[in-house]
């Protein structure tokens, strides 16, 4: 069977674990600064105030006096969801992340382990701690599992039958379909108001009147293909960070601290001469929330400058002055063969002695020992912000 | 994995200042003051919960060694410094 975990709201949820308190206050999620003035998930008080997710931020300061915007915090999301990825991976499922807060797995391959479908999906549910308030549904098809877990209660697990499909998903929502605002508005439009109403449309009306993405959610609306969960791959740890004593914001200082990080985390081990494929930036805001770019490379590589020119232009992206940046190796690529120089480039060999000096220095005298000088603000009036002192056990 | 101890590089040191007529050092960690090269303030971020009130003397000691040292206007408390 195909299993759906959900966690609604996820990206407040995890944006509140440092502030439990506001989870029982009228809260929601900020607008992204630079976007539409509209609200992401809202708390349940928040609800009951009459504020919904979605809402123009000014309806709902109107509705809500008392409301309060918590900050995006997209590295502390993007952390939180690891690790539920990782605690149900622990638990031996195989998942298949679908966004934040939405992952589907297989329950074949553990049924035996833990007795049964149900069983299973209650260790699911247990995996992912009741902290998160997970819900779980599982079917035959996978968008009938998600269909299942939306309705779900908090800590629920919703199993339907594979004949029963049908009759499940005919009184459910429109909105379960993943389709654009105004799209919902259409279909409202011509009376259609649940799942049953537009499966029971003809295709081909369908796909003339909304096209390639009224055809699918269609499709969709009839259960879906039957299609085969994929895990994903393992995820790896291989982050450097630098978290700086004072908040910084001028470009050239974030440029040279970047640069400290990726010769950190080239120098890794783990990467075993692998390039890279995707990488991510992030940083933690003086105000409290943090940041997050990601970055997948046109081809992989693991040149320093290269590196530096792809990644250099997103930090004009950071909305403030950061206390931590930090860099991680999303997606490596598979080792691959690389041009030999015929002739070596100058300076190779002193580098090459000083490295095997300074692996020395760091087996007889320990971590911490060798530190590398990062200027970061060279043009200071305060002389012990100009430059800092970053370890180098790599 | 957490990020390293990132420490700062030239960080203030306590000193031991006898001050003269006008502020000025006379006496830097028990060694006497002959001569006051140059001298300067200091201030920035007044805009934030920690501000930067400095008065820097930049001193020449009776040994011949030359020497920083300021009065945080803040602290109260005299430092010295690779300025």
């Amino acid at each position: 069977m195909v299993a759906c975990l959900l966690i609604p709201g996820f990206e407040l949820r995890a944006a509140l674990r440092l502030r439990p308190r506001l989870a029982l206050a009228p809260a929601a999620l900020a607008p992204e600064p630079g976007e539409e003035p509209l609200l992401g998930p809202v708390t349940a008080v928040a609800e009951t105030a009459g504020v919904t997710p979605g809402m123009r931020l000014g309806e709902a300061l109107a509705t809500c006096p008392s409301l309060v915007l918590v900050d995006r915090d997209p590295a502390t999301v993007e952390r939180e969801w690891e690790g539920v990825l990782r605690r149900l991976e622990d638990a031996g499922f195989a998942v298949d992340p679908v966004e934040q807060g939405v992952v589907v797995f297989e329950t074949k391959g553990v049924e035996r382990l833990y007795g049964g479908v149900r069983p299973a999906l209650a260790r699911a549910l247990e995996a992912v701690g009741s902290g998160w308030d997970p819900r779980v549904g599982a079917a035959a098809r996978r968008f009938t599992a998600l269909a299942a877990a939306s309705v779900a209660r908090p800590g629920q697990t919703l199993i339907v039958a594979e004949k029963e499909e049908e009759s499940f998903l005919e009184p459910l929502p429109l909105s379960l379909l993943p389709l654009p605002p105004d799209r919902y508005a259409e279909l409202e439009g011509l009376g259609l108001r649940r799942l049953g109403d537009f499966a029971q449309l003809p295709q081909d009306a369908v796909a003339e009147r909304l096209g390639v993405e009224g055809r699918n959610a269609w499709r969709l609306a009839r259960g879906g293909r039957r299609a085969k969960v994929r895990g994903r791959k393992p995820a790896f740890e291989l982050a450097e960070a630098l978290a700086f004593p004072e908040a910084v914001a001028n470009e050239l200082t974030l440029r040279r601290a970047l640069g400290s990080l990726l010769e950190r985390l080239l120098a890794r081990p783990e990467r075993a001469g692998r390039p890279f494929r995707k990488l991510a930036l992030a940083a933690r805001l003086v105000d409290g929330g943090s940041w997050r770019r990601a970055v997948t490379l046109r081809d992989a590589t693991a040149e320093l400058a290269r590196l530096r020119s792809a990644l250099g232009p997103k930090l004009v992206e950071l909305p403030g002055p950061i206390l931590e940046l930090r860099l991680e190796a999303v997606e490596l690529a598979e080792h691959t063969g690389q041009q030999l120089a015929l002739v070596e480039p100058a300076g190779e060999e002193v580098g090459v002695r000083l490295r095997e000096g300074l692996r020395q220095v760091r087996a007889s005298t320990g971590t911490g020992s060798v530190c590398a000088v990062v200027e970061v603000a060279p043009w200071s009036r305060i002389p012990e912000t100009r430059a800092l002192v970053v370890p180098r056990d790599t | 994995m957490g990020p390293p101890a990132v420490g700062r590089l030239n960080a203030p040191r306590p000193a031991l200042v006898e001050i003269g007529p006008g502020g000025a050092p006379r006496v830097v960690n028990r060694e006497e003051v002959t001569l006051v090269r140059e001298e300067w303030r200091v201030v920035d971020r007044w805009w934030t919960e920690d501000p930067v009130d400095r008065r820097y003397f930049e001193v020449v000691l009776e040994s011949g060694r030359n020497v920083c040292v300021y009065r945080d206007r803040e602290a109260g408390c005299w430092f010295s410094q690779k300025a």
